[in-house]
C-alpha cells in the first residue's frame, strides 16, 4: 500500500488472542467496538520510527508504541507492555501442552541426557540437564513413569518450548 | 589530569554496556580501543565503537571471551599495552591476570595475589577473621556428611551451604532441616563441580532476612586505599541483584563510618590495589555486618557510585593502573544525593524469571535530567543464549530518596522493549511497593512477597482476565498499527506477506 493511499473504509474484525474487536471508519475518525463496549478513535500523530502512536480513545489521550513479528503485536502503553497474538477468529482449540511431555523452559544448550527410551524413572530424578545464560537447569521427572521418547542429545542447541523429553501415559 | 594518556591502546576483554562504558572512558582519556568479539556479536554495539576489532572465536564463551590465549594474542598482534577485563568472564581469574602480566601487558585491576586471596570463599573468610572483621557463624574445610551434619547443628537450621570456589549464587543451597542436608550438600557439590572444577563447600549460619550492603574500596599502587560508600543490594532473585541504591536506608552515619572502615582494613589485609568491592550481609533486627566476599573487579552497579560521590571509577582504574597517584584522601569524599540502578534483563518474571531470546523490535531508552543509561544494545540488535541476558543499566540520581524513585518509575515507563519480555513492569511494581519506600527488602523479599501476588509479573493476563480498560487501548493500538504503519520501512515486511491474518490484504484484493 502507498502511504499517500488513504487509509482503508471498510468495517474490520480483527482477533487477538481470545477477544474480536471490530474497527469501523466514521468521517476522519474510527469507532471501535469489543464485547459490545464501543469507543471513538482518533489518530492524532504517527511516528513511524519508533512505532508510536498519539491517540485520543474516548478522548482519553493515548501515547501507544507498537512493533510487529508474524502474528504478534508487542504493545506499550503507560509503560506497561503486552503482547497479543493475532488469531485467525476460529475458536482457539485447548492448548496441547504436552501432559507427558518435558519441555525445554528456555532456550539453551544440552548438557547431558541422563536416560534413554524405555528406562523406569522415578518422580524428581533428573532426566537432562540445560545449560544457558551460566545457568544450569535440571529436567526432572513430574512422576513416576517409563521414558516414552527423547529428542535431544548432549550439545543440542534447544528452542524455549521445546519437547526435550516424552513420558508414557 | 596529565596531558599524556595513560596507556595508548587498550584491549577491552568484554562484551555488551560493560566493554562500551570502558571504551567511552578510553576516549576521554585518548586511549585508542581494541575490541574483542565471537561470531554470536559481529554486529555488536561495542565492537561498531571501538577503533579496532578482533574475531576471538564462535559463540560459547569458552571459546571466545573466556580464551585467555587468544585474548592475550589479540592484545599483542594489536600493540596494546593493557587489558580491561569488565566484569564477569575472566575478571576475577588470578591466572589470567598474572598471564597478562608475564606477557609484558598491564591488567587494569588488582594483583593476581590479591584475586587469589579473595577468590576463594574459605580462605578469604579465614583471612578476614585474622584481620579481625566480623564473619557468618560458619565452618570452612569440612569433608564428610557427618562433618557437615555436625556443624549444621552447632550453627543452628537455617544454614547456607556454598562452593568455596564459588560466586553468582553458584554451589549455593539453603537447607532448613537435617533431613534436607545431604541432598543439598550433593548438589552443591555437583554444581560448583561443573562450574568451577573444585567440589570443596562451606557451611554457615543462614541470615533470612538479612539485607546485602556492599562497600566500594579504591587504592593506587602507592599505598592509599578509601572507600566510597556502600550500595545497598538487597533486591534480587536467584541470589542475583536486580535493583541497588545508595545511600543505604538502613545504615546510621556511625555503622557508614564502622563498615567502611572495616572494608578498608578487609583490603589492606590482601594488598588491594584498583576499584574492588567488600560484601557484606546486614541483620537489621541487631544492625550486626558480616562480610559476606570481595569482588577484585570493577561492579555492574558501579554507577550509582559514581554519581553521588562524584568520581569516574573506570577512568581512575585505568590511571592507577598505569602507576599514577590516586590524589584523594577520605575526607575528600561524601555522598550527594540518591542513585538507584535498577538492571534492565531480558527475562521473563512470570515464567521463573527465565531468560528470554529474539530480536530487538524496538528499543528506546528514557532521556532527562539525571538519568544514565549504560546499555549494549539497539533497535534491530539480537539477544542470544549465549551470554548474561542484561540489556541496559537505567540509572538515575536525585536530591533524595523519594524523588529518585519517582525519577526512576518515570524512566522505567518511558523505557520501550519490544521482541524480548523484560523485567521492566516488574521493576515498576518494586518501585511502587510500600516496603520498597519503607526500605524494608531483604534479599528473599522477592521471592518471599513479590512472587505470592502474580498478577504483577504478567501484563498479558490483564487482557484475558478482562481489565477491558487496559486491555481495550491496547486492542485498538495493535489492530490500528496495521493500518497506520504500512507501508513504512520498519514494518512493511511483516504488514502483508508474513502475516496470514492480516485484514488489510484482503481489502487491497477487493479494491483491484
Amino acid at each position: 500500500m502507498e502511504a499517500d493511499e488513504e487509509l482503508p473504509k471498510l468495517t474490520m474484525k480483527i482477533n487477538f488472542d481470545t477477544q474480536t474487536l471490530e474497527i469501523n471508519p466514521s468521517g476522519d475518525n474510527y469507532v471501535a467496538s469489543v464485547d459490545g463496549k464501543t469507543v471513538s478513535v482518533q489518530i492524532v500523530r504517527v511516528d513511524t520510527i519508533h512505532g508510536r502512536m498519539d491517540l485520543l480513545i474516548d478522548g482519553e489521550r493515548v501515547t501507544a508504541y507498537v512493533s510487529s513479528d508474524m502474528a504478534k503485536r508487542w504493545v506499550t502503553i503507560n509503560g506497561h507492555t503486552m503482547m497479543l497474538t493475532k488469531t485467525s477468529g476460529a475458536k482457539q482449540g485447548v492448548r496441547h501442552d504436552h501432559a507427558g511431555g518435558l519441555i525445554a523452559p528456555m532456550p539453551g544448550q544440552v548438557r547431558s541426557v541422563s536416560v534413554s527410551v524405555g528406562d523406569i524413572v522415578k518422580k524428581g530424578q533428573t532426566l537432562l540437564t540445560m545449560e544457558a545464560m551460566k545457568m544450569e537447569i535440571r529436567i526432572q521427572a513430574l512422576k513416576d513413569g517409563k521414558v516414552k521418547s527423547v529428542f535431544a542429545a548432549q550439545g543440542q542447541t534447544v528452542e524455549r518450548e521445546q519437547i526435550l523429553i516424552e513420558m508414557e501415559e | 589530569m596529565t596531558s599524556k594518556p595513560p596507556f595508548t591502546k587498550i584491549l577491552v576483554a568484554n562484551r555488551g554496556e560493560i566493554a562500551i562504558r570502558i571504551m567511552r572512558a578510553c576516549k576521554e582519556l585518548g586511549i585508542k580501543t581494541v575490541a574483542v568479539y565471537s561470531e554470536a556479536d559481529a554486529n555488536a554495539q561495542h565492537v561498531q565503537l571501538a577503533d579496532e576489532a578482533v574475531l576471538l572465536g564462535s559463540a560459547a564463551p569458552k571459546e571466545s571471551y573466556l580464551n585467555a590465549d587468544a585474548l592475550i594474542r589479540a592484545a599483542l598482534d594489536s600493540k596494546a599495552d593493557a587489558i580491561h577485563p569488565g566484569y564477569g568472564f575472566l575478571s576475577e581469574n588470578a591466572a589470567f591476570a598474572a598471564a597478562v602480566e608475564s606477557a609484558n601487558l598491564t591488567f587494569i585491576g588488582p594483583s593476581p595475589d590479591s584475586i587469589r586471596a579473595m577468590g576463594d570463599k574459605a580462605e578469604a573468610k579465614i583471612a578476614m577473621k585474622e584481620a579481625g572483621i566480623p564473619t557468618v557463624p560458619g565452618f570452612e574445610g569440612l569433608e564428610s556428611n557427618n562433618d557437615f551434619k555436625k556443624a549444621a547443628k552447632e550453627i543452628g537450621y537455617p544454614v547456607l551451604i556454598k562452593a568455596s570456589a564459588g560466586g553468582g549464587g553458584k554451589g549455593m543451597r539453603v537447607v532448613n532441616a537435617e533431613s534436607e542436608l545431604s541432598d543439598a550438600i550433593e548438589s552443591a557439590r555437583s554444581e560448583a563441580l561443573n562450574s568451577f572444577g573444585d567440589e570443596r563447600l562451606l557451611i554457615e549460619k543462614y541470615l533470612a532476612d538479612a539485607h546485602h550492603i556492599e562497600f566500594q574500596i579504591f587504592g593506587d599502587k602507592h599505598g592509599t586505599l578509601v572507600h566510597l560508600f556502600e550500595r545497598e543490594c538487597s533486591v534480587q532473585r536467584r541470589h542475583q541483584k536486580i535493583i541497588e541504591e545508595t545511600p543505604s536506608p538502613l545504615l546510621t552515619p556511625e555503622l557508614r563510618e564502622q563498615m567502611g572502615q572495616a572494608a578498608v582494613t578487609a583490603s589492606k589485609a590482601v594488598n588491594y590495589f584498583n576499584a574492588g568491592t567488600i560484601e557484606f550481609i546486614f541483620d537489621p533486627t541487631t544492625s550486626q555486618y558480616y562480610f559476606l566476599e570481595m569482588n577484585t573487579r570493577l561492579q555492574v552497579e558501579h554507577p550509582i557510585t559514581e554519581l553521588t560521590a562524584g568520581i569516574d571509577l573506570v577512568q581512575w582504574q585505568i590511571r592507577i593502573a598505569a602507576g599514577e597517584k590516586f590524589p584523594f584522601a577520605q575526607n575528600d569524599f561524601h555522598q550527594h544525593g540518591h542513585a538507584i540502578e535498577c538492571r534492565v534483563y531480558a527475562e521473563d518474571p512470570a515464567n521463573g524469571f527465565l531468560p528470554s531470546t529474539g530480536s530487538l523490535l524496538q528499543f528506546i531508552e528514557p532521556h532527562g535530567p539525571g538519568i544514565r543509561v549504560d546499555s549494549g544494545f539497539s533497535t534491530g540488535s539480537e539477544v542470544n543464549h549465549f551470554y548474561d541476558p542484561l540489556l541496559a543499566k537505567l540509572i538515575v540520581h536525585a536530591e533524595n530518596r523519594d524523588a529518585a524513585i519517582q525519577r526512576m518509575q518515570t524512566a522505567l515507563s518511558e523505557f520501550i522493549v519490544h521482541g524480548v519480555v523484560t523485567n521492566i513492569d516488574f521493576m515498576q511494581a518494586v518501585m511502587a511497593h510500600e516496603d520498597f519506600a519503607n526500605g524494608k527488602v531483604s534479599t528473599r523479599w522477592v521471592e518471599k512477597t513479590l512472587l505470592s501476588s502474580s498478577k504483577l509479573l504478567d501484563n498479558r493476563q490483564h487482557t484475558l482476565n478482562g481489565h477491558l480498560a487496559v486491555g481495550l487501548q491496547n486492542l485498538i493500538a495493535a489492530a490500528l498499527a496495521d493500518v497506520v504503519f504500512v507501508g513504512s520501512r520498519s514494518q512493511s515486511a511483516v504488514s502483508n506477506e508474513s502475516d496470514p491474518f492480516n485484514p488489510w490484504k484482503q481489502t487491497k484484493s477487493y479494491r483491484n
